[in-house]
């Protein structure tokens, strides 16, 4: 059995209005408190990769900072390997590192170096610092940087920054919110190696990413959790997310030797949603299929017995930014039908 | 003593931090320098306005040269404590580098003590610099016990650094500068007696000055420090203002450090800590 790293059970927070007693007994105008988690609960095991997705203000960030001991939930629990996050909030920030895309987070006028080391005192690393900061400026390509003060980096290396920040006392559970967001593409996929590495190295370590990147979710996580309005829509691997919520793929085939009209003639029979076209002398036609259906075996069966060379078949499957959609309306939706519009 | 070790780690982390942020700004170091000689001078050569025709009933203030560079080097002592952690908190915020500190696993007394550290490593150059200056370039000579002045400098320093705490409390959840600030910083000029005798506000304004004059914490600092520095008195004698300074600590320390902990968690329930 895998034991949870990481256990949220029914965590709310709403953020009150400051004041608001104040506000009430002087009959002053206020405006009604955030809702930005309702019940939220789910467990990441030791050394997974766990996403979570979500449009802006969806609470991805509440939740990591929750599980960081910045904000406090209203209810429920936040477990760190053992160690609740209100009442042991020390042995929870011994074992969590956080990197968020917050530059402000560092001394501008400290150097990459002078940063570091502040820090990696804070945690206790003492003699050990210097080299646990080497180590950290070679993984993440920022050795030549070491003497640069932290305002004269870009936005990039600010952001690399922050996750050698959260890996300096090498901690058990990492929270990434958004790691890759300011990298150039060759950055962020040498981002994405070191994640997959940390979590799969020796000592394993669990990790929960927050993204906007959902080929990227979809590459590095294990599982997947979509919240959207502070609510927990589903928890699942990417394929099961996506297998749930899109049932067809489309289908794209590149013909030779046959006309485009004697394909629609030969296809429209047999496939639904068929589209033809002709394009660099070769016919082209579209159609869409169930997952696990036999259109694709017949339409190839009516193309080869026709005469027709097939040059070329891509399938366009659905991906999580389709699951993340299909959320979002149904929220939508329901929060229409719920205020009667 | 694992604890104990790791403290000193952490408070020197911020001590370096805040010294290698100050050597940032080179010049700004050099000019408070010079604007220390520059204030002693001017003290100095007003106190000349009264040589040779100054007589007062009033022991302390026989000198009055003596008497303000006693006092002023040593309220800006008292006034470091009372404001460099919520300052430093309020700067924290500002800057957006409370979560990244508070991310790591440093406990709010840590924290209190650390962020105001290098204030008091600068505070007390600057006081000893007033001293240095008044020795060096105007003859003055301190009686007295150093380490009784010293002494007095502490606990004076602890009772406003636990008023301090308290104005932090308000800044962490009010993000702004507050009422008790202003209060005690101008307060304690006026009414505390760097300038002038404390005895002649009541003299020229009614009791109710006195009253004021022996609440502030700063009053019974100041009057201790120049006993002993100036009319030499011995710990026995100068043991009324140290009593005193300890009934306030024993009651502002506790009281400021549970307020404190409760802003910290206030502002975590409004997810109000790390803005400003």
């Amino acid at each position: 059995m895998t034991t949870a790293a990481l256990s949220i059970q029914n965590v709310s927070k709403t953020y009150p209005v400051p004041l608001a007693g104040f506000r009430r007994f002087f009959r002053l105008k206020t405006r009604a408190p955030v809702v930005a988690l309702t019940s939220v609960s789910f467990d990441v095991r030791e050394g997974e990769i766990f996403g979570l997705i979500g449009r802006n203000g969806a609470g991805k960030t509440t939740l990591a900072k929750i599980i960081a001991t910045l904000v406090q939930p209203t209810e429920g629990s936040v477990v760190v390997r053992g160690s609740d996050s209100v009442r042991d909030e020390g042995r929870v920030r011994e074992q969590v590192g956080l990197s968020t895309a917050e530059e402000r987070s560092f001394y501008w006028r400290l150097t990459v170096e002078q940063n570091l080391v502040f820090f990696a005192r804070l945690y206790g690393l003492g003699a050990a610092a210097r080299s646990r900061i080497t180590e950290l400026l070679e993984l993440l390509e920022l050795e030549e940087l070491r003497r640069r003060r932290f305002g004269e980096l870009s936005t990039g290396n600010k952001q690399r920054m922050a996750v050698a920040r959260a890996l300096l006392n090498s901690p058990p559970v990492l929270l990434l919110d958004e790691p890759t967001r300011s990298l150039d593409p060759l950055a962020a996929a040498s981002m994405r190696e070191l994640i997959g590495t940390l979590a799969r190295g020796t000592r394993p370590v669990t990790v929960l990413l927050t993204s906007h990147n959902l080929a990227e979710v979809e590459e590095l996580c294990d599982r997947v959790a979509v919240i959207s309005r502070g609510r927990i829509r589903a928890i699942d691997t990417p394929g099961h997310l996506r297998a749930a919520h899109r049932q067809h793929e489309r289908i794209r085939l590149a013909l030779g030797g046959l006309s485009v009209e004697r394909t629609n003639a030969l296809l429209s029979k047999v496939v639904e949603g068929l589209e033809t076209s002709e394009h660099a002398g070769m016919t082209q036609a579209c159609f869409t299929r169930e997952l696990g259906d036999d259109a694709l075996d017949l339409a190839m069966r009516a193309l080869v017995e026709a005469g027709a060379r097939i040059v070329s078949c891509e399938t366009e499957r659905g991906t999580l930014f389709d699951v993340l959609e299909t959320f979002e309306r149904e929220t939508f939706e329901a929060a229409e039908a719920r205020s009667g519009v | 003593m694992k604890s104990v070790v790791l403290l000193i780690g952490r408070v020197r982390a911020f001590v370096v931090r805040d010294f290698q942020l100050a050597v940032s700004y080179r010049l700004e170091f050099f000019m408070r320098m010079l604007s220390i000689l520059f204030v002693t001078t001017t003290l100095f050569f007003i106190s000349q306005i009264f040589a040779g025709t100054f007589s007062t009933p009033y022991e302390q203030w026989r000198d009055p040269f003596l008497a303000w560079i006693t006092a002023l080097p040593f309220l800006n002592y008292f006034m470091v404590g009372f404001s460099s952690l919520a300052n430093a908190i309020r700067s924290e915020q500002a800057q957006g580098t409370l979560e990244g500190v508070l991310m790591t696993p440093i406990g709010i007394p840590t924290l209190i003590i650390s962020s105001s550290a290098w204030d008091f490593v600068q505070a007390s150059f600057h006081s000893f610099l007033y001293l240095f200056f008044g020795w060096a370039f105007f003859g003055v000579e301190y009686r007295g016990s150093f380490l009784l002045a010293v002494l007095f400098l502490l606990l004076t320093t602890l009772v406003l650094a636990s008023i301090g705490i308290l104005s932090a409390s308000f800044a962490m959840v009010f993000k702004r500068g507050d009422p008790l600030g202003m209060l005690v910083g101008t307060g304690s000029a006026l009414f505390s007696g760097v300038f002038f005798p404390t005895q002649l506000t009541s003299q020229y304004a009614g009791g109710a000055f006195r009253i004021v004059s022996n609440l502030i914490p700063t009053t019974y600092g100041i009057d201790g420090i120049r006993r002993v520095l100036i009319q030499g008195q011995t710990f026995a004698e100068a043991r009324r203002p140290f009593i005193t300074l300890l009934i306030y600590l024993a009651v502002l320390l506790p009281f400021s450090l549970w307020v404190f902990a409760r802003s910290v968690r206030r502002a975590k329930r409004e997810g109000s800590l790390i803005q400003y």
